[in-house]
């Protein structure tokens, strides 16, 4: 039987903590700030201002047209234009820029072949030269259509084998794309904003309960409550509200957060997800409780908690989409809540989910929920 | 009547390891019993099992007439406990702290505020009610913790080495208000390390060593009983050497023999004896006084090694002619009665 005045106990003494540690409420309230603004900021943002050199070797109209839309295009930063290969091509081989987008001296002549624009780049740098790629094919495709001529691209690495050139393609085609989609022009901040936040919660409720639980245990203040005429539930359950109650407003300032900084959109409402967020934050609470239900110092819950939420936060799904990741790691996904908990995130605010749309990913949360209580409850005993 | 009874109580750990075995132990009420045991005999667990921390492994334990796996609430209402280790919340004040804890033990709260201040009175610690108990000193965490322990009226009160680390002033009005407690009515379980604390305010001390009972009395009775047991010793030893060498010896004198530090009388001694005495394996010091006394410090408590001593002052050719020490004090009794323990980690 839980007792609803031992429960209120709970609640007040983390309460009247927290006002008499104002650092520990400012660092409570600027965790999920600086969360997102590190994700946000530091993995959310496209990438623009890539360092190039343009190796003009032509002259004219089509020239100029192509200068000025490499040059207005923000993912390059057009560090210089230079007329020679060489210093082009050695600036992107000592790392001064990422790539040289090298036109021809025929580029600008009327002729009926193809031209050979070369892309040498740096492919090192995976990300970026992957950018430069694309950006670059886009450009060139654009400019093809623009004139109506045939020009062609192709790419050199110059780490690998600079020599090997590659017809990229034959832009012109006759074919129409029109793309539809579905849940509007989504970003990656906006893919990864609904996850960041549970993951947020994820670990605040893992390494914040076992920390109250194993640290209590350790100055003895556990085992004073359990001398009372108590029972162990309502001491856990006393724990779990006041936790849950700071995890709340964590959720409430990460979301908000969210909105502000990243002008995130919550098409589902905010309501809603508030509620899968109190859903994962009981369901973390429940697993911080488990296994820190035999755990004698906080150190040794440090210790045991790690396999368990580093795994979790980066095959959850959190940063890249489950289904491109190894099928290995697409099975474990599935055996660890916050993959659910994310799916239900991003169901409600990318997609306008209701509750109702990703009641699968609620229940198994929920079923996550029970079973670590239960077991949570069982394993602990007041041999403290 | 007893406030607390076990009958073979035993605790078997899921390792096979035996904490305490097959204890049986009967604490009057209303009394100070002192609870004595090396570090890992058993005390610990004991202590747990009484309070309702854990279950036994078999036997029975009932405290204040009611057993403590049947009806552990019933229990932990009648208990309060003073751990070692201040277990307060810190951050919040004496007050909070106290009406928590009688909330937790469901004292009606009409009377909780008066009774929490009525105790901080007692033990003298209302100044600092308002105090975060992280910022008291450790004597006023002590008192604090009294309060908390004994606001829902408790007959029981366990006191866990509540005096270790306090100035001796402290010391003293803790003892006094322990006394107090017990004259009010309070069967008090105290363990601690400190021999003289314990044998000034015990009525009844048990040792538990390698999770048994080894020795239990008053503490006057347990020293009684050593003194018997040396005098018992000693002569058995004079006998024994009487038998070996043959030789007859005549009367000695035995007085309070706590055999750590023995001073040895002899009818006539010269340097040879003296020599004799310093050279044997058991004496630690040997120093000689104005009236001819030789006073003796034994290495160890081993009944051997009063054997080996005498013997090597009556085959020298000595005369004893009395052997006096100190009167056993209850550290004696305490190392008699653990030496030769188990080195097990117990609980």
């Amino acid at each position: 039987m839980i007792e609803p005045n031992k429960f209120w106990w709970m609640i007040k003494k983390e309460l009247i903590s927290l006002k008499r540690h104002p650092g520990r409420l400012i660092s409570i309230l600027a965790f999920p700030i600086i969360m997102i603004l590190l994700f946000g900021y530091g993995m959310g943002g496209e990438m623009t201002d890539l360092p190039i050199v343009v190796v003009s070797q032509s002259d004219g109209d089509l020239t100029d047209l192509t200068l000025d839309t490499i040059k207005t295009t923000e993912t390059y930063h057009v560090v210089e234009v230079i007329d020679s290969l060489d210093e082009g091509k050695h600036r992107v081989d000592s790392g001064e820029v990422k790539a040289a987008i090298i036109l021809p001296s025929d580029y600008d002549k009327d002729t009926s072949q193809q031209k050979g624009v070369t892309l040498y780049i740096d492919s090192s740098d995976q990300m970026a030269a992957q950018i430069l790629e694309s950006s670059t094919q886009a450009i060139f495709y654009r400019i093809s259509n623009m004139v109506a001529s045939q020009t062609s691209v192709s790419t050199q690495d110059a780490h690998i084998q600079p020599s090997i050139q590659h017809s990229l393609n034959n832009f012109k085609d006759d074919i129409s794309l029109h793309i539809n989609r579905i849940y509007g022009n989504i970003k990656y901040i906006d893919f990864l904003v609904p996850a960041i936040l549970g993951m947020t919660i994820m670990m605040s409720c893992m390494m914040g309960m076992g920390a109250t639980i194993a640290g209590e245990r350790e100055t003895g203040e556990l085992a004073r409550l359990f001398m009372t005429p108590t029972s162990v539930s309502t001491v856990i359950g006393g724990k779990i509200a006041a936790k849950l109650l700071i995890e709340l407003v964590r959720a409430l300032i990460l979301i908000f957060m969210a909105v502000l900084l990243f002008n995130v959109s919550i098409k589902g409402g905010f309501l809603q997800t508030f509620i899968v967020l109190v859903i994962g934050a009981l369901c973390f609470v429940g697993f911080g409780i488990m296994l820190s239900a035999r755990t004698s110092t906080q150190e040794d819950y440090a210790q045991i908690v790690l396999p368990f939420s580093m795994p979790m936060m980066f095959v959850s799904g959190v940063f890249y989409p489950i289904e491109t990741m190894p099928w290995i790691l697409q099975k474990i996904a599935y055996i660890f809540p916050l993959t659910y908990l994310n799916d239900a995130m991003r169901g409600i605010m990318l997609k306008g989910q209701t509750l109702g749309d990703v009641w699968l990913d609620l229940v198994i949360l929920l079923a996550f929920t029970l079973l670590f209580f239960i077991i949570g409850v069982k394993r602990f005993n007041r041999d403290v | 009547m007893n406030a607390i009874e076990t009958n073979d109580l035993t605790k078997v750990y899921s390792n096979n390891f035996t904490a305490v075995n097959s204890l049986n132990l009967e604490i009057p009420k209303g009394s100070i019993f002192g609870m004595l045991g090396p570090n890992g005999a058993g005390k610990t667990t004991t202590i747990k099992m009484l309070t309702c921390l854990i279950q036994p492994t078999s036997g029975r334990a009932i405290v204040g007439g009611y057993d403590v796996e049947k009806n552990p609430n019933e229990v932990r209402n009648l208990l309060g406990m003073v751990p070692q280790q201040v277990s307060l919340y810190k951050d919040l004040t004496v007050m909070e702290n106290s009406q928590m804890c009688a909330d937790y033990y469901g004292v009606p709260k009409d009377e909780r505020d008066s009774r929490i201040l009525d105790l901080m009175e007692l033990v003298d610690i209302k100044y600092a009610k308002d105090k975060r108990v992280g910022q008291l000193s450790g004597g006023q965490k002590q008192k604090a913790s009294l309060v908390a322990s004994l606001v829902h009226r408790p007959n029981i009160l366990f006191l866990d080495e509540p005096t270790i680390g306090l100035d001796p002033t402290t010391k003293r009005t803790l003892w006094d208000l322990i006394r107090e407690l017990n004259d009010d009515g309070h069967t008090i379980i105290l363990c601690s390390h400190d021999m003289h604390e314990v044998d000034m305010l015990c009525d009844n001390v048990g040792i538990i060593n390698t999770g048994n009972l080894v020795a239990y009395d008053t503490p006057q009775g347990l020293k009684d009983a050593l003194l018997e047991s040396n005098r018992k010793d000693i002569t058995d030893a004079l006998a024994k050497i009487s038998d070996e060498s043959e030789k007859s010896i005549s009367h000695v004198d035995l007085e309070n023999l706590s055999l750590k530090k023995m001073s040895v009388l002899l009818k006539s001694s010269d340097d040879g004896i003296i020599e004799t005495i310093s050279k044997s394996d058991n004496v630690k010091s040997v120093e000689v006084a104005r009236n001819g006394r030789i006073n003796l410090r034994i290495d160890s408590f081993d009944d051997m090694a009063v054997h080996n001593v005498l013997n090597d002052i009556i085959s020298s050719g000595g005369i004893i002619s009395s052997i006096y020490t100190e009167e056993p004090s209850l550290e004696d009794v305490f190392i008699k009665s653990t030496s030769g323990g188990s080195d097990d980690d117990r609980a």
